[in-house]
Formats: structure tokens, sequence, C-alpha cells
């Protein structure tokens, strides 16, 4: 009978048999010491990997929720929302809420539970419950990512606290911190920022003063389409002529007077009343002008 | 107390040799220490046999038999895939349950025992990478157990029923397979699974294709009871199932014995009971010593390919909100996800299947052909290569390379850095992206080589698309590496291009990577870059 090609795999010796399973098991055990050895820094690997992904589905539910009130670098937005990558927020914070829990619970707390508060003055919007446990869009792995990402600043928000790296923390009117003011300097006096020189920009204010998180620049405002918190600003220039004073004059008021007109709906004090101290008469009209703009470019 | 008689006739020695070898005989089973020292020098047992004993004295010996014919002994007759097919459900079945210690089947903890597992648990990885490896093989040589034995007509008379019941051993094992699929509770888990149930809903008619779809998934569409529902089939009902008609299988594998060659074998012929005494191999000591040697052998080569080349995969966490782009079907259903892009859910995923299976179980009664020799086989034997590469050709198309491609720029974006598993990018890791912006239409070069292979590759697949697509005209590429945060980059892909009226057009798309984050494809030599020399851990302390 011819012998197939793979005849060489027929061994029919048992001595050559007892031997390759001798060989083969000592092979096994060989292999699984390796791994032994290394069992240890493959762990630790292991750990970081997944403690680092975390980080990154955390960067990607920032992007997509949380930057418009705290800022695309977690600095926050003037009466909007508090810097998150603040040096003080690091070290002074969990002192100042008298918060005995670690800062990772602090943040998984806020972000699950939000600041159910309407004790506001400071912060334009109430921070929202995102858990899905409370009626929240994320679930829990997700507000544990968003944790480890803002828990990931910590490196660099230790570095600030000079004078070309402030600390961007805002104080609540009412909520001084309890750490002892002169010895270093507080964080609230590093937060001052220089005058600029010349009118800033329209674009640049109505990011820098928080507009932004209350007041939507693409969405026109109708009555199935409103702003949650402000009127939604893509039509503004067809609805500002419509409350009796002429366009400019009524945009202009409701920047540096805001309880002059509230609209129907929406709650007085919720905006801020001092951007007439904040802004320059001439960068109040270039803004106002530039939100009148049909064809506004951001 | 006086001496026992034993004792004072034969001295001490001799009887505790004759007590440790009694003890001996017990363990084996009836095989006494001197004729284990026979086996092993290959001396012939005496008269009567004592070699028989341990088949009708131990439990799990009684049902092998005790010699066989010297021509199916041959490894080259069976390549032993049969008892290879065994083993295999054996590994699974121990690291199965290893791994069961450390997972509860509920969505919110599922996708984190994974973690635990991968991070926490010494030799946590290698179980879960052997367990995967292990059902993967599993499929492989349960199909081509069923290959060999068609190839030498080994279902023929008497032998149909034991065809019979290996068909339904390779399904029940396929199901196995992919009830597994689902408890890492990762993207491709649920997406694969939630593909699978879908096509029982194609069941006509139609209620019955809804209540076998909502009893498999437990609900409309897959959560914890679906979970639950797919543990509890993997770990008890299947195993059950395979249990019991493995032992049919071997029962009647063992009543008509194994087919000879075809010379030596007429169809019908019984020639299990009628061994001539000359071409008798019994199983202790030659057949069981091939076995075990060729069982560690495997295992050898297992451990091996699981500690080099081999590493399950874990996508991220299920989102029934979002489907990842390319969901694929586990490679063993490759051809079925082909056969559904070509043809409607029902006849593709319900009637075409049930049909193949139908004919594949019934083969033995319907093929009449009185000979098992491969020259009288040839209709046979052409019908099944052909069958065979229909299949290769139904599983390329079930790869996502057939029929879905999506939009030029997201498919460039997807080729580099897949929105699921590794990729290029993610490959070569953080410490390989420079910061900067680099513009497809300038060219750039950096002082990383293997980033600028990434670049090139970037320019490549706009220039591919930009040739296969009139939709996409004189496209570019913009990456921008940013640092997000300390060890965190941010890469934002841009692609920029003309449709075909003229009109600018712009995809974007960022991703977020990690100093530590390690990424892996399923198949390749595996990444050890995280063993440090001791200097470097000394430096860090």
């Amino acid at each position: 009978m011819k012998r197939p090609w793979y005849n060489f795999l027929y061994v029919r010796a048992p001595i050559l048999k007892i031997g390759l399973g001798i060989g083969a098991l000592l092979l096994t055990i060989g292999l699984l010491l390796f791994l032994g050895v290394v069992e240890e820094s493959r762990m630790e690997a292991q750990t970081a990997n997944w403690d680092g992904r975390a980080v990154e589905k955390g960067a990607e539910i920032y992007a997509n929720n949380c930057y418009n009130c705290h800022g695309m670098d977690g600095k926050g937005l003037p009466g909007v929302a508090p810097a998150l990558h603040s040096n003080y927020f690091f070290t002074q914070r969990l002192a100042d809420v008298g918060w005995s829990g670690s800062l990772k619970d602090y943040i998984a707390l806020t972000v699950a539970a939000g600041r159910p508060s309407n004790v506001n003055m400071q912060w334009a919007q109430m921070m929202p419950t995102w858990s899905n446990r409370f009626g929240g869009p994320l679930r829990d792995d997700q507000v544990n990512a968003v944790t480890a990402y803002v828990l990931n600043w910590e490196k660099s928000a230790l570095t600030q606290g000079t004078e070309d790296n402030p600390d961007p923390w805002q104080f609540f009117a009412n909520a001084p911190t309890r750490a002892v003011a002169g010895a270093e300097g507080t964080a609230a006096e590093a937060a001052v920022v220089a005058e600029p020189t010349g009118p800033r920009q329209p674009q640049e204010l109505f990011v820098s003063m928080g507009c932004g998180g209350c007041h939507n620049l693409d969405q026109p405002q109708a009555a199935d389409n409103r702003g949650p918190v402000g009127p939604n600003m893509a039509n503004l220039h067809e609805t500002a002529g419509t409350h009796g004073e002429d366009a400019e004059t009524y945009v202009h008021t409701s920047i540096v007077n805001p309880n002059a007109y509230v609209s129907e709906g929406y709650m007085a004090g919720i905006m801020p009343q001092n951007f007439a101290e904040k802004m320059s008469e001439e960068e109040i009209d270039g803004l106002v002008a530039w939100l009148l703009d049909p064809n506004r470019v951001r | 107390m006086a001496v026992q008689p034993e004792i004072e006739k034969k001295s001490v020695v001799q009887t505790v040799l004759d007590v440790a070898d009694d003890v001996f005989t017990r363990i084996t089973a009836g095989i006494p220490a001197g004729e284990v020292r026979r086996m092993i020098r290959g001396e012939a047992p005496g008269r009567p046999n004592p070699r028989l004993k341990p088949h009708s004295e131990a439990f799990l010996l009684h049902i092998k038999p005790t010699y066989y014919h010297e021509s199916v002994t041959k490894f080259t007759h069976t390549f032993r895939l049969g008892l290879l097919s065994t083993y295999l459900f054996f590994v699974e079945t121990i690291t199965g349950l290893i791994l069961m210690i450390w997972y509860a089947p509920t969505p919110e903890r599922a996708y984190v025992d994974m973690i635990r597992l991968l991070s926490n648990v010494p030799f946590g990885q290698f179980m879960r990478d052997m367990h995967r490896l292990g059902a993967e093989l599993m499929v492989l040589i349960v199909t081509a157990h069923m290959v060999r034995t068609y190839l030498t007509g080994s279902y023929k008379a008497p032998r149909q029923f034991t065809w019979f019941t290996g068909v339904i051993l390779l399904v029940v094992t396929l199901f196995l397979s992919f009830s597994g699929y689902l408890l890492p509770w990762d993207q491709l888990a649920f997406w694969a699974v939630t593909i699978g149930t879908s096509m029982a809903e194609a069941v006509p008619p139609a209620i019955v294709g809804e209540t076998v779809n909502l009893l498999a998934r437990g609900a409309p569409d897959i959560g914890a009871n679906g979970l639950l529902r797919f543990y509890l089939l993997h770990v008890l009902f299947l195993p059950l199932i395979l249990f019991l008609f493995f032992f049919v299988h071997y029962y009647k594998v063992v009543h008509f014995g194994i087919s000879l060659p075809s010379d030596e074998e007429e169809v019908g012929q019984d020639t299990a009971n009628k061994v001539p005494a000359d071409r008798r191999v019994y199983f202790l000591p030659d057949v069981m010593i091939d076995e075990a040697s060729f069982l560690i052998g495997f295992t050898a080569l297992m451990v091996f390919l699981t500690a080099f080349f081999f590493s399950a995969p874990l996508e991220s966490i299920a989102n029934p909100q979002s489907t990842p782009l390319h969901t694929v079907a586990p490679w063993y259903f490759y051809w079925l996800q082909g056969l559904l892009k070509i043809a409607d859910k029902m006849i593709a995923g319900v009637i075409l299947p049930g049909v193949l299976l139908v004919l594949l179980m019934a083969i033995p009664y319907l093929d009449r052909n009185p000979s098992r020799r491969a020259r009288d086989r040839r209709v046979a034997i052409i019908s099944g290569l052909v069958a065979g590469i229909v299949m290769v050709i139904w599983s390329w198309m079930g790869t996502p390379y057939y029929a879905v491609q999506g939009a030029p720029a997201v498919e460039v974006v997807q080729k580099l850095m897949p929105e699921e598993g590794a990729g290029h990018v993610r490959e070569l890791g953080y410490a390989n992206l420079p910061l900067g912006v680099y513009d497809t239409r300038e060219h750039p070069v950096t002082e990383n080589e293997e980033f600028n292979h990434i670049l090139h590759q970037f320019e490549g697949h706009i220039a591919h698309f930009e040739e296969e697509d009139p939709s996409f005209n004189t496209p570019y590429g913009v990456l921008t590496v940013s640092q997000e945060q300390p060890s965190l980059k941010r890469l934002t892909w841009e692609i920029h291009w003309l449709s075909p009226e003229g009109v600018e057009d712009t995809f974007k798309r960022t991703f977020f990577l990690h100093e530590n984050s390690l990424y892996w494809e399923q198949y390749g030599l595996r990444d050890f870059s995280f063993i440090r020399p001791a200097a470097d851990l000394a430096a860090e302390e």
C-alpha cells in the first residue's frame, strides 16, 4: 500500500512516544513557570491599561457633555461652572466644603447626582444629574470614567499658582476658602486675570463670559425648540425687535440688566448681573452687534 | 502478641512489599507493579491477560475497548481528531469552571469582572485566553473530524447513526462557542449575539420567530435577562446536551469500531468484533501510551500558543445605543454572515442553514454507493470539496471586505484607528505619536520612523479611495495630535474632500490615547513590553 505524504506524522516506537510526552510535559511546565515569573508585572500593566482606558473613555464623555460649561481644558467658565483643572480644586476644595471622603468620591457623587441646589448666584446652571440611577444618561462605568478623566488633571493642576500659570478657580461670593489667607497668596488672588489691552472680540467674550453655557448660538428659539436655561440665539436678529424697543437697545439692556426683560418661561436672577462691570462699553456694543448679525461668524 | 503467621513465614520486608503491591494493584484496578514493568519493557502479557482487568474493574476504562484493530491505531488514519475533540471539551470544562469563580452574569458586573480577571487574578488572563483558544480549536477540530469521516466514507453502514449524532455534536459545539461569546459583555459580544439572535426572529411564521427570539433574549433586546439565559445555556444546558450525545456517539464508536481503511473493510462488514488475534493492539499499554503522549503534546502546543500567539479580545463595554462599525460574527459564522448579505434573512438565516443541516445529517442515508474506496466515490468527494470551497467563499463574503464599505473618509480612519479593537495607531502607542499637525498635502516627515509609516498609510488610504470612489475628489487629511491632559493625547482625524458637485465636505473623528493603554489583536505575537528590566524598577523606587 502506498504511504501518504503525511506518513511521517505516524510515530510507532512506544519509547519515542513516551519520550515526546515527557518532553512536552517539561515544555509545558517551563512555559507555565515563565508565565508565573512575569505574572506580577503583567497584572500591573493590565491594571494601568484599564485605568488608562477609563481616562480615554472619560475624555470622550467630557468632550461630548461637560466642556460646554467646564471649559475645554477644564478651567471652568466664569459665572457658569467651576474649574476642575485647578490647584485649589485638587488641594483645598474638600476641606472647604467639609467633605470627609476622597476627591474621587466627591467627583463621582457630583457627576452622578448633580447639585440639586437652587442657591445660585455664582453658577448660572445647576449641575444636572448624569447617572442613569437618577434619571441621567450615563451608566455607572461612564460616571467612573469621567471621574478618572477629571482626576487625571491632578499632575498639571498642582503646578498651577504661578503668574503665567494661574489657578483658574473662581470663588462663590459668599464662600471664601478656609485656607489661611495671605500666607502664600490664596488661589483666589492667583485667579485675578490681568486686564487685557484693547477691546476683546465678541466671539471671545461669548466664551469667556460663559454665555455659551446657557445660550445656544446654533439653535433658533421657537415654541417647540426652547433653550432649557436661557433662550436660544440663532434667530435673535428676528426676535430681538419684538419687545417694544429697537433690537440693539433690547439686547444691550438684557446684558447689563438681565432682569429688565425676562422672557416668558425663564426665571429672573439666573443670568449674572455684573456684566457691565466685567466688560467695557465698547466691548458690550461689539457683542450686541455681533449677536444681532444674521450672518454671525463664530 | 504473637507474630502473625505470614510474617513468620515471609520476613518483614517481603510482607511490606506484598502489601505495597496490593495497594498498587487496587489503584491501577488490577495491574500489579511487575506487570507495569513488563509493559514498559514491551514484553507480552501473561495468560490470562492481566491487562484486561482494568477494563472490567475500572469505571473510567470500561467504556474503552480492550483492543483495537492494528490499522486504526495509525495516527495518520484518524489523526486522533475525535479524541482531541473530547479532550478539548474537558479542557473547556476545567478552564471554564475556574473562570466561573470570578464571574457574575449581570450587566453591572460581567464586564468589570473581566477587567478584574485580567488585572487582578494571577493566571487570569492565561485562563481566559486558554478557554477562548480551546473553544475556537474545538470548533476547528470537530469540523476537521467530520471532514475526515466524510472523506474516508466512514459514515456508511453500519455507522450511519454515529455520523448523525456527530452532526448533533457539531451543532452543539457551535452553539456552545457562540453562547460563550456574549458573556464578557463587551461590544464585540453584544452585537454579534444581537445579530445572531435576530436570525431566530426570521423563523416562519412570525409568531414562532418572535417567541423564539424573546425566549433567547429574555426581552425584546438583550439585557440582564438575555445575559443570564446565555450564561445558563453556556454553563449548564448545552454542556449537558453535549455530554449526553457524546456518550451516545462514543457508544456507537465502540460498538461498531472505528472504520478500517477502505481496502480492508467492506461496507456493512462488522470488523469491531472480529479482529484477527495477530492484528490486535491492546489499549494497555500501547494505545494508552499513544493517546496520553499525544494529549500531553497537544496541551504543550495549546499552552505555547496561548502564551505567545493568542490573546482573547476585550472591547469596550456593551452599549446598546451604539453599533460599532463593521460588526462581525465569530469566524466560524462568517459563512452565515456572508449569506445574510446576499439573501433575505428568512432564506439565508433560517431556511438555507436548516436545509444544509438536514442534508448533512441525512448524508449516510442518501449516499447509496456501496464502496468506501476513493476511486469509487469521485462524485461524493468532489461535491464535498465543492461544498468546502463554497463555504470558504461565503465566509470571505462575511468579512467586512465584501460589500459593506462605508463612506471613504470613515473607512480611512477605521483602517488606522478603528472604533473598537487595536489598529496600527494604538499598537504604535502613546510614546510614538509626536505632537503636531500633519497635513497629507505637505507629506509630513517626522523623526519617528514608525509614525512616518502611519502618516504614509494615511496618505495611501486616502489616495486609494480617491481612485475608487468618484464622489471623493481631491481629498486630503489632517491629523492633529495634541496633549489633552498629562499622559493623555488627543488625536483628531480630519478628512476634507470635494463632492462631485464641487461642494467641500469634511469628516472629523476624535480619539484619545492614554500613556498606559495597551491594545492587542486577537491573533499575533503577544506584546511582552510590560516586562521591564530590573534596573528600571530599581530606578523607580
